[in-house]
């Protein structure tokens, strides 16, 4: 309340002063705690995750399986000009205006009652960015009186909220050395905390804290171990042990990059970051288990310090990054509330683990096909691999043997995020259906140079289907539901205290299902694939709904046979939003 | 043996090879495109000495002089693309020469620096790969008191530094069941690898030998460079061509014939030597 009235005041001070009109509040914009609240307040979404925590459920229940039927479109929003691809963003929504992120380093701020537009930034992109995987960008962050996000020649854009202009933008890597950025920065506690993406080899992953006042560095910490940490400009604590898990010197350029961002645990105080697959490729040059790459790790956001990890795929060979998101979530089981967590792995486990200390307390899978592993052991928290499954070294002249398997190195499941509901305590998660031939080429070459490579191409394991949105129970792991989609999932998923869940298809449909039983309840044609997040949020009493439109990412690009079926999907770049109107 | 057979031979595409006839032209005539635009646009490795990088703000180097006089002695100007280097050739490929990359920029008329080999030519039918001009080896590059022998299986218990994600690094990660593993020196680039050869920080380094020739310049002498084969591996050796899009053979003809001039004329060799490397002839099979 004290803190309402004092926004008021300065809100009015500077309406007058500068004879603007602005609402109460707007001029500040939201604070911490809105922050912290933001999985709780419903007039807002001010978070990528709807809540630090990543749960992207929204409490608001007037859209429910059997209102539904009256949900419309208010306004679409076009992105403009010819870059029409890849659209991965999640809408942020505060005090009436949407600020969301298109492709090609571009963000919009625009009127959430009439779609007209505010400003628009169009970052100013450097020739010889070489993003891997398209030209994507998955959403801002707000915090008081600023707009954030990350662009594709890896810099931090800080803007002003109600103006677009940039406040500070700060280099956060080399894009020369093959590094990019696409994820939505997470601010806790007045720091905006990134991770890195990008550049196959010669990387080492890190998280990054920042003071989102300034921009300047507060803390970094490398994801793989070996290489030493810094807090305020002096290094503080080397991550691991050195050489303990790593040959050699091959640490210093270990992979294990964080490009998909991270969330965060109010409760336990602490940041969650995935972290990619390790380098070299071939997993016969570096043996050990590669600490810590395709792990989560849990971070003391004060300080960059690493409180547990757990590693998902040890010493991986079949490029299973665990950059997914760790959900935070209370696992009721037994009578007992546990302090949990859940992650969704490239490499087919569903996890459930302590996220107070790391340890395992079950992982099941999520797809059909898993050849890697067999499971993974309860007791040590390890996969029981199958060793014949491993790819081989490349060494002799020849074709190598080709391997078959699964899940394919895009994922199980891939970047998209998937979705938990206090309600039903299930779990919503876009899973695709896929493997994959690799085998080592005989004859590559690299920047002019001889080289040697594997060659891989996607398959999918059914004729009819290869997404497959699945309602996991994480007390048990089983799926309780599941909708089968012939292209692949690859956008993000949204769950409703009204017993919806909403997901979009490549086809070009927002979806939504009836929590419980996963019967399909709504859809709308966008008019081009849907890869990006849903949001909901109340304005004026009344339930909307977001989400943008416009097909692209990894899957066209690295998806093999895969590819070709979505081929005659046309791009877009859209922002909808739909609302259910007052009776 | 006539013209057109010899071209044929330098050009390696599915399309020809499974025709074995004479390519058919298609609509697009690009040399009379290039010749009606009075310049030739050439795509170059970004960052990539001694072949194509910045000197002085000025983009120099062997493929950027020979692409020059290529242009000159077709009576055109000459333009250049730099190109970030993707995974393989396959994507600069895609990226240069046949599609362009989906940020934009468009595509070149020809790409220098383009391995010429049959079955990357075969799995690659929307390139023309054609007029190889330089032999490419491994080789060994070793401070003489420390490594008194320029053979592989002598190395000694030293640092050895290489190019990271090179063939050189494989080998010398897994070979002799990965006895060298520990002591296999990562760096960014050939250049630094070579720095640190020089600094003392490894006893030698293993790369390709145009670029760590390059790099030595003068002090080659003090550092001896011997080419390398790897056993039981592939290639430790390669041809370095040009290419061009598939409906684009009347400008690699032409183009072929220009080079095939200038190695006979002595101009392939003395760009090679401005630069401080051997040029190695291209033994045609």
């Amino acid at each position: 309340m004290k803190r309402l009235f004092r926004t008021c005041l300065l809100a009015s001070a500077m309406a007058v002063g500068l004879g603007l009109s602005t609402a109460a509040g707007a001029a500040e914009g939201p604070s911490n705690d809105d922050l912290l609240n933001d999985a709780k307040s419903t007039g807002d979404v001010l978070t990528y995750g709807m809540g630090l925590q990543a749960q992207r459920f929204s409490p608001l229940d007037k859209l429910t399986p059997e209102t539904i039927k009256g949900l419309v479109p208010v306004w679409s929003f076009s992105f403009g000009g010819e870059k029409q691809r890849g659209q991965e963003a999640q809408p942020i929504i505060h005090d009436g205006t949407i600020y969301v992120t298109g492709s090609y380093s571009r963000l919009y701020a625009v009127d959430a009652k009439t779609g007209h537009k505010k400003w628009q930034y169009d970052h100013r992109l450097p020739e010889g960015i070489m993003p891997c995987c398209d030209v994507v960008n998955r959403g801002a962050a707000i915090y008081k009186d600023k707009v954030y996000f990350a662009t594709l020649d890896a810099r931090l854009v800080a803007l002003n909220k109600d103006t677009g202009k940039v406040v500070w933008s700060k280099k956060i890597a080399d894009y020369q050395a093959g590094f990019s950025a696409t994820a939505a920065p997470l601010i806790v506690d007045g720091k905006i905390i990134t991770g890195n993406s990008g550049g196959e080899f010669g990387v080492v992953g890190m998280v990054e804290a920042r003071d989102a006042e300034t921009g300047e560095l507060v803390w970094t910490r490398p994801t793989v171990e070996g290489n030493m940490g810094t807090l305020n400009g002096k290094d503080s604590t080397m991550t691991g042990k050195l050489n303990a898990s790593w040959p050699g010197d091959l640490y210093k350029t270990g992979g294990g990059a964080t490009w998909l961002g991270g969330t965060y645990d109010p409760e336990t105080k602490t940041l969650f970051f995935g972290t990619g697959n390790p380098a070299p490729w071939n997993s016969h040059l570096r043996p050990g288990d590669n600490l810590y790459t395709s792990s989560t790790l849990a971070i003391d956001p004060a300080n960059g310090e690493i409180k547990w990890h757990y590693q998902t795929t040890p010493h991986d060979g079949w490029d299973f990054d665990g950059v997914n998101e760790f959900v935070s979530f209370d696992l009721k089981k037994d009578g007992q509330v546990i302090k949990a967590g859940a992650k969704a792995d490239r490499n087919g486990f569903f996890y459930v683990l302590d996220r107070t200390n790391g340890k395992l307390l079950n992982a099941s899978p999520f797809v059909t096909k898993i050849t890697w592993a067999k499971e993974i052991d309860l007791k040590t928290g390890r996969p029981v691999y199958n060793d014949d499954n491993r790819p081989g070294a490349p060494e002799a002249a020849e074709k190598g043997k080709s391997v078959f398997a699964a899940p394919a190195f895009l994922g199980a499941k891939n970047w998209m995020p998937m979705a938990y509901s206090p309600a039903t305590e299930l779990f919503y998660v876009p899973a695709n259906e896929w493997g994959m031939d690799i085998w080592n080429e005989p004859i590559t070459y690299k920047k002019g140079a001889a080289y040697l490579g594997a060659g891989f191409t996607i398959k999918p394991l059914y004729n009819d289907y290869i997404g497959a949105l699945r309602a996991i129970d994480p007390k048990t792991g089983k799926i309780v539901w599941e909708y089968k989609n012939p292209a692949p999932l690859w956008g993000g998923v949204l769950t409703t205290a009204g017993n919806l869940v909403f997901t979009g298809t490549p086809e070009g449909a927002l979806k939504a299902f009836d929590a419980k039983t996963g019967k399909e309840v709504w859809h709308f044609n966008t008019g081009s694939g849907v890869v990006g997040s849903p949001v909901t949020w109340e304005q004026d009493g009344e339930q909307y709904v977001a989400v943008v439109s416009g097909w692209g990412g990894a899957v066209p690009l690295w998806g093999g046979d895969v590819a070709k079926l979505v081929k005659d999907i046309n791009q877009g770049g859209s922002l909808w939003v739909f609302k259910l109107p007052k009776a | 043996m006539t013209a057109l057979s010899r071209r044929q031979l330098l050009s390696f595409s599915a399309a020809a090879l499974a025709a074995g006839a004479i390519p058919r032209r298609a609509g697009a005539r690009p040399l009379d495109d290039v010749t009606a635009a009075g310049r030739l646009r050439v795509a170059v490795y970004r960052d990539n000495p001694p072949f194509s990088f910045h000197r002085d703000g000025k983009l120099v180097g062997v493929d950027v002089d020979l692409a020059r006089t290529i242009a000159e002695r077709l009576g055109v100007g000459v333009e250049y693309m730099e190109l970030t280097a993707g995974e393989t050739v396959a994507d600069d490929l895609r990226n240069a020469v046949w599609k362009g990359h989906y940020l934009g920029g468009g595509v070149a008329d020809i790409m220098m620096h383009v391995p010429y080999e049959k079955e990357f030519g075969l799995r690659n039918p929307e390139a023309v790969l054609f007029a190889p001009y330089q032999r490419e080896h491994f080789a060994l590059a070793r401070n003489p008191m420390r490594m008194t022998q320029p053979m592989l299986a002598a190395l000694p218990d030293e640092p050895v530094g290489v190019e990271i994600d090179s063939i050189p690094d494989f080998f010398l990660l897994g070979a002799f069941g990965g006895r060298l593993r520990d002591r296999v020196m990562h760096y960014m680039t050939i250049p630094l690898a070579v720095a640190a050869l020089e600094k003392g920080e490894v006893a030698a380094v293993v790369a390709t030998q145009s670029q760590v020739e390059a790099a030595l310049g003068e002090r080659v002498k003090d550092f001896p460079v011997t080419p390398v084969t790897f056993p039981g591996m592939m290639a430790s050796s390669w041809d370095i061509g040009l290419a061009v899009k598939d409906n684009s053979r009347d400008l690699a003809y032409a183009v072929g014939d220009i080079v095939a001039a200038m190695l006979e004329d002595g101009t392939v060799a003395g760009v090679f030597g401005k630069y401080g490397v051997t040029h190695n002839t291209v033994v045609m099979e």
